[in-house]
C-alpha cells in the first residue's frame, strides 16, 4: 500500500515539476513536454519486450507456468505501451515535422515492436490449452528474439536510406539543462515502477484464474 | 541403434523424398501455389505496368509477388500433416529435428519450382531492365533460403493452432520482414550496378540466426 | 540379471484441461511379459501409452524405460518402443508397402524390404501391400497399425486398442503378435475388451476421471 501511494506521488511530483518547472529544450520548444511521456512509453515498450522474452526462455527450460503468466502480462502490457508510444511519437511528429509519419529509424523501430507484440498475442489467442498456449508461445518468442536485433537496428536503417529525406535525430545534439535530465530520469524510474506494478497485478489474476480453473 | 549423423542425414532424406512424392501424388498444393503465383504476378504487373525505368519499385514488387507465394503455399507443409494427423507417424520414426530439416528442404525446392515459373514471367510482364544473372541468382537463392527457413518455423507453430491461412500471414510477417528488405535491398543494388554483397550478408546472417535457434527450438514444437 | 526390458512408471498424471486427464499411476513390470491397461473412456489410457512412447511430458511423474540395465532417454524411446494406436494414420497417398519402406528407411533399418515383407506377413496385409491406403478399410489401416507397430522389432509393444475394427482373423494377428512379442519382451495392452485383457497376466486398472464422472 505504501509502496504504491509513493509511486503515485513520485509521477505526479515529477510529471508537475516537468510541466511547470523544466525549462524548454531550444530546437523542440513547448513539444519538450512530450519526451517525458514519450520516451518512458517507448523504454517501457522495450523492458516489457525484454521480460516477456526471458520468461518465455525460462518457461521452456523450466516448464513452470507461472513463467507463461510472466510472459503473457508482460506482452499486453508492452502492448499497451507501445502503443502509447507509437501514438505520442506521431503527435509529436506532425508537431514538429509536418507529417504524422516518416518511416524514420525510430518510428519504424517501435512500429515493428508493436507487430511483434500483436502477432504474439494474436497467436496467444488462437490456442486454448494452457500447457500448449504456454510452449507455442514461449517458441514463437524465442523466434521473435532472433528477429529483433534485425528488425530494430537493421532493417529501419536500410530502409531509410532508400529515402532522400535526412534523417532526422530527435534527441539531436541539444544540451539538456539538468533540470530536463533530472525530470526525465524521474519519469523513467517512475514509468518502470508503475510498469512492474501493473505486471505483478496481472501475473496474480493469470495465477488465481488458474487456481479457480483447477477447483 | 545409437543416433548418429548418417542417420539423421539418411532420415532427412527420406523425408524430402516423401514429401516430394506426396506432392506429386496430389499435385494440389504445386498446382494452387503456381496459380496464385500466376495470379498475384498478373495484378502487380498489369497494376503496375511497364516499369522498365523504375527498377527500385520493380524489385520491391517482384519479392512482394515472392512473399505472397510463400504465405499461401509454405504453411502447408506442416497443415497437411495436422490435418491427415500422420504427425504421429512421423513423430515415432523420426526426431523433430530431423522431420524439420527434411520439410525446409522441401520448401525450399517448393519454392524454387515456383520461382523458376513466376520470375521470368515477372521479368518479361514488367519489361524490367536487364538482369545481371550472377548477383540476381545469389540474392534469390539466399532470399528463398531465408524466406523457407523462416515459413518452415512457423509454420510448424501455427500447424498446431486453430487459425490457419490469415494467422500465419499475421504471425510470420515480423519474421519475414527482415528478409523481405534485404532480399530487395539485393535486387536493387543488383539493378543499380552496386554490389549485393551487404545485402548477401544480411540474407545468410538471418538464415543461419534462425536455423540455429530452429534446432534448439524444434524439438519443444511437438509435445502432444 | 537385469531383464531385457523394464517399464517403471512413478505418480504419473497428466491433465489435458481443468477436467480431463490421467490421474496418478504408479506400476513398474518387466520383461517378459503382458500388461493390461483398462479403465473407463476418458481414464486416459492413451494418454498413458503416449507418455511411455516418449510423445508426451507429464504433468506430474516420471517414467523410466530401461533396456537390458540401461536407461533409455525420452528423446530415444521411439526407436526401442512400437506404438498401435486409434489415433495413427498414415499416408493416404501413398501405399501400404510404401508407408512401412518409409517408417522403415526414415530410421535407419539395415534391411528394409524384408523387414517391411516380414510385417506385411505377419498382419496378413501381403495380398494388398501395393494398394493405396485409401482404399483401405478401417480394419485393414487397423492391421497396418499392427505392421507399423512391429515392423522395427521392437523390445516393448504399446497397444491401444489393437483389436478394434478387426474381424475374427484380425485378433488372431493380435494374439499371435503378442504372444511372439512377450517371449523375450513386454507388452502394454490398453483395452476394454475381455479377451484381450486376457492375453495379460498382469493387470492395472486407471480410475480416471472417466465419462461417467461429471466433474
Amino acid at each position: 500500500m505504501l509502496l504504491r501511494l509513493s509511486l503515485f506521488v513520485w509521477i505526479s511530483v515529477a510529471m508537475v515539476v516537468a510541466l511547470l518547472k523544466a525549462p524548454l529544450v531550444p530546437v523542440l520548444l513547448e513539444t519538450t513536454r512530450v519526451l517525458y511521456f514519450h520516451i518512458p512509453c517507448a523504454w517501457i515498450a522495450v523492458v516489457a519486450l525484454g521480460w516477456s522474452m526471458l520468461h518465455s526462455i525460462l518457461y521452456l527450460v523450466k516448464r513452470d507456468l507461472r513463467h507463461d503468466d510472466h510472459a503473457a502480462a508482460a506482452a499486453g502490457l508492452g502492448l499497451l505501451f507501445c502503443i502509447a508510444a507509437t501514438v505520442t511519437g506521431a503527435l509529436w511528429a506532425k508537431a514538429m515535422w509536418g507529417a504524422y509519419w516518416n518511416w524514420d529509424p525510430r518510428e519504424t523501430s517501435i512500429f515493428f515492436v508493436l507487430l511483434l507484440y500483436t502477432a504474439y498475442l494474436a497467436l496467444r489467442s488462437s490456442i486454448q490449452e494452457e500447457e500448449k498456449r504456454a510452449r507455442l508461445s514461449a517458441v514463437y518468442s524465442v523466434i521473435a528474439f532472433v528477429a529483433v536485433p534485425f528488425l530494430v537496428f537493421v532493417v529501419p536503417r536500410m530502409y531509410d536510406s532508400l529515402h532522400p529525406d535526412p534523417i532526422i535525430n530527435r534527441r539531436g545534439k541539444v544540451d539538456m539543462d539538468p533540470m530536463i535530465v533530472l525530470c526525465f530520469n524521474a519519469m523513467l524510474v517512475g514509468f518502470t515502477g508503475l510498469y512492474f506494478w501493473m505486471q505483478s497485478l496481472r501475473v496474480r489474476v493469470s495465477r488465481l484464474e488458474r487456481r479457480a480453473h483447477a477447483a | 541403434m545409437p543416433a548418429s549423423g548418417s542417420n539423421s542425414a539418411v532420415a532427412v532424406w527420406t523425408i524430402l523424398r516423401k514429401e516430394c512424392r506426396s506432392e506429386w501424388r496430389t499435385r494440389y498444393g504445386l498446382n494452387a501455389a503456381l496459380l496464385f503465383a500466376l495470379a498475384s504476378l498478373t495484378a502487380v504487373s498489369f497494376a503496375a505496368g511497364r516499369l522498365g525505368d523504375r527498377s527500385d519499385v520493380l524489385a520491391a514488387l517482384l519479392w512482394i509477388v515472392l512473399l505472397f507465394a510463400t504465405l499461401s503455399s509454405l504453411s502447408h507443409a506442416f497443415v497437411r500433416e495436422v490435418e491427415g494427423r500422420t504427425m504421429l507417424l512421423l513423430r515415432l520414426v523420426a526426431s523433430p529435428t530431423e522431420i524439420a530439416t527434411g520439410k525446409l528442404l522441401f520448401n525450399v525446392l517448393f519454392l524454387a519450382v515456383v520461382e523458376v515459373f513466376a520470375v521470368p514471367l515477372f521479368l518479361v510482364f514488367t519489361g524490367a531492365p536487364p538482369v545481371r544473372w550472377g548477383p540476381f541468382l545469389a540474392v534469390l537463392g539466399l532470399g528463398t533460403i531465408a524466406l523457407a527457413a523462416s515459413s518452415t518455423l512457423i509454420g510448424a507453430v501455427i500447424a498446431q493452432t486453430r487459425g490457419r491461412g490469415a494467422l500465419f500471414a499475421g504471425v510470420s510477417l515480423p519474421v519475414l520482414l527482415p528478409v523481405l528488405a534485404a532480399a530487395v535491398s539485393g535486387t536493387r543494388q543488383m539493378w543499380s550496378a552496386h554490389p549485393v554483397a551487404p545485402s548477401l550478408r544480411l540474407l545468410a546472417a538471418y538464415a543461419v540466426a534462425l536455423l540455429a535457434a530452429s534446432l534448439l527450438l524444434y524439438d519443444h514444437l511437438w509435445e502432444d | 540379471m537385469s531383464a531385457a526390458a523394464r517399464v517403471v512408471v512413478s505418480g504419473v498424471s497428466h491433465r489435458f484441461g481443468p477436467r480431463r486427464g490421467l490421474e496418478a499411476v504408479s506400476f513398474d513390470v518387466a520383461a517378459p511379459g503382458v500388461l493390461a491397461v483398462t479403465g473407463a473412456n476418458g481414464s486416459g489410457k492413451s494418454t498413458l501409452l503416449r507418455i511411455l512412447a516418449g510423445l508426451l511430458r507429464p504433468t506430474t511423474g516420471s517414467t523410466t524405460l530401461e533396456l537390458a540395465g540401461k536407461e533409455v532417454p525420452r528423446a530415444a524411446r521411439r526407436r526401442h518402443v512400437g506404438l498401435a494406436s486409434p489415433e495413427l494414420a498414415f499416408y493416404e497417398e501413398l501405399t501400404a508397402r510404401e508407408n512401412l519402406a518409409f517408417a522403415a528407411t526414415a530410421r535407419g533399418m539395415a534391411n528394409v524390404h524384408s523387414a517391411v515383407n516380414e510385417a506385411l506377413g505377419r498382419t496378413g496385409l501381403a495380398a494388398r501391400a501395393a494398394d493405396l491406403v485409401a482404399e483401405f478399410s478401417s480394419g485393414m489401416k487397423q492391421r497396418l497399425r499392427l505392421a507399423f507397430a512391429v515392423l522395427h522389432r521392437p523390445r516393448i509393444l504399446l497397444l491401444d486398442e489393437p483389436g478394434s475394427h478387426l474381424d475374427a482373423g484380425g485378433r488372431e494377428v493380435v494374439e499371435r503378435l503378442v504372444q511372439d512379442a512377450c517371449a523375450d519382451g513386454l507388452v502394454v495392452l490398453a483395452t476394454n475388451d475381455p479377451t484381450e485383457s486376457a492375453l495379460a497376466r498382469e493387470r492395472i486398472e486407471l480410475s480416471g476421471r472417466g465419462l461417467d464422472h461429471p466433474a
